[in-house]
């Protein structure tokens, strides 16, 4: 360890300005929009906001969605990681290789390819069609059910590799330890495996849900103005009305919805481990 | 369910879910059709070949990179040293350093784009282009510094202490001793960086501009005008792209021991 704090400011200033300058700042200022009004400060606008049935619609469905692709995920990663970290080693890290490989590829090509399984002419409704069991395409598309999917594939790699490296700290012994006196398998989940890798569900949960709640390709391609969620509300408020008090409105929320999700899923983990 | 059959099950499961677009997207996009389908209508490159005479895209490819890389190389050059500060240095209010240099991943990106084109564009008269560059250097800073950290932490820091008591000056030693051994997280943070940049839409969204586009926007909005599998091909271009890239950084450099 170096004393010397002149040297230390010298370099590690440039990138603290810099973060703040071009990011803190001019996030706050946005921030601070929503609560000024003329001269003096309100959450009128947050009243406003909320007031309205659209805003309401589309506040509850980004919860709804965000909720229930995290608990997909969280369900799906736990059978995929149990699976995986049972694998002889060579297996393993070919399929952890095969479950992160997605998230290097651009969102946008991720997406794009369920416009080409669920669209009109996709492969879903030709199979349908054929094979007799709808006369005319079903719209997927524009979905719920289609950004659910969206979201869920891409994200689940990152609960996946979450709950692998909490499984793999997990004792080696723990859930034969458990087998043997008898306990069968939820109760081996709820009360060993679960107590153990909560952490990783943690991590895992804050990221696949604030990933999810503030993802915009997703609900832009798959959703469009049929299934607006928070950002692509954000997004229309501003390009279409220059609505920038709402954009602030919702930037907060975002913020805080984040925030709170990784309290949430904490202290759902600790009230988990005293019982 | 027996043991023995629940772990193939499950991984083919997942893995079909997870994968299976892509190859979709790859059949797709060697169609000989007109519009996108699948199955494809016949065999063809036509669409691979119409990907590259598109003028946008080829205009917004280049923008794209020139993020991707000029951004991560100006993150490393303000990142590098406060990793090294934060790990070598007892920094009063680290903790502080730390939130606010990382503070881009928590803030969702459509918010930064919106403020910087708010209180920095419009005001300043910036170029879209130079607030594009600040926006994507601020976006890759948080992983050029957690990744640099991590590998400065697993250096042990005797050895610059003996270059330095045997004469070298502090500035010497940190280019002559410490760089050379963590050349390869240097390495690692310049190419999560590049695939954070290159494919990042967000932040960009509402800055662009008449000739001033990334390239995933432009797709973005090349896909609302015209249903022709040439999206497909770009996007299974693409996604050779970062494959070929992650697949390099694997074999020479053990990538994911970084990451």
């Amino acid at each position: 360890m170096f004393q010397n704090r002149a040297e230390a400011f010298a370099l590690v200033l440039p990138a603290a300005i810099f973060a703040g300058a071009i990011f803190l700042v001019p996030v706050v200022i946005l921030l601070s929009e929503g609560f000024r009004s003329g001269d003096s400060w309100t959450i009128q606008a947050y009243i406003d906001f909320f007031a309205q049935p659209l805003n309401q619609a589309v506040f509850l469905r980004t919860l709804k969605l965000a909720a229930m692709v995290t608990a997909a995920s969280a369900v799906i990663g736990y059978a995929a990681a149990f699976a995986i970290v049972n694998l002889p080693p060579k297996g393993k890290g070919r399929i952890t290789g095969l479950v992160v490989l997605p998230l290097m590829i651009s969102p946008v090509a991720r997406t794009y390819a369920w416009i080409v399984i669920l669209g009109r002419t996709g492969i879903v409704n030709e199979a349908l069609v054929a094979v007799g069991l709808s006369d005319e395409p079903i719209r997927f598309l524009f979905t719920e059910t289609a950004v659910f999917i969206g979201l869920l594939q891409l994200f689940l790699p990152l609960m996946i590799i979450s709950l692998i490296s909490a499984l793999e700290n997990m004792p080696r012994d723990a859930v034969p330890a458990a087998r043997v006196l008898g306990a069968n398998w939820l109760q081996v989940f709820t009360k060993v495996i679960l107590p153990l890798t909560k952490e990783g569900l943690v991590i895992g949960g804050t990221l696949v849900f604030t990933g999810s709640m503030t993802a915009y390709i997703t609900p832009a391609i798959l959703g469009g103005s049929k299934v607006l969620m928070l950002e692509t509300l954000l997004y229309q408020r501003v390009t279409m009305a220059n609505d920038f008090v709402s954009a602030s409105v919702i930037a907060l929320i975002l913020i805080v919805m984040a925030f709170a999700a990784n309290l949430l899923l904490k202290r759902l983990a600790t009230a988990r481990n005293k019982r | 369910m027996s043991n023995k059959l629940y772990a193939p099950i499950i991984l083919l499961l997942v893995l079909a879910f997870l994968i299976g677009p892509f190859i979709i997207i790859i059949a797709a996009s060697l169609s000989a059709g007109e519009t996108l389908s699948f199955p494809p209508q016949g065999l063809s490159l036509r669409w691979v070949i119409k990907v590259f005479e598109v003028e946008s895209f080829r205009a917004s490819f280049g923008i794209s990179m020139f993020l991707a890389i000029g951004g991560t190389i100006a993150a490393l050059i303000l990142g590098i040293p406060a990793s090294y500060a934060l790990s070598r240095y007892k920094v009063p209010g680290a903790e502080t350093i730390r939130t606010i240099v990382s503070s881009p991943i928590i803030v969702p990106g459509i918010i930064v784009g919106l403020a910087l084109l708010r209180y920095f564009v419009v005001p300043f008269n910036f170029g879209i282009l130079f607030a594009l560059f600040l926006a994507h250097t601020a976006l890759i800073l948080p992983y050029a510094v957690r990744v640099v950290s991590a590998s400065l932490t697993n250096l042990r820091s005797d050895i610059e202490e003996a270059a330095v008591l045997l004469g070298c000056s502090r500035v010497g030693a940190f280019f002559r001793v410490v760089m050379p051994n963590i050349r390869g997280g240097i390495l690692a943070a310049f190419i999560l960086g590049f695939v954070t940049s290159f494919n990042q839409v967000p932040v960009s969204l509402f800055l662009s501009g008449p000739g001033v586009r990334t390239l995933p926007i432009d797709m973005l909005s090349y896909m609302e005008i015209t249903y022709d599998p040439s999206v497909a091909a770009l996007s299974a271009l693409l996604a050779f792209m970062s494959l070929g890239i992650v697949f390099l950084a694997e074999r020479f450099l053990g990538f994911s021991r970084y990451v």
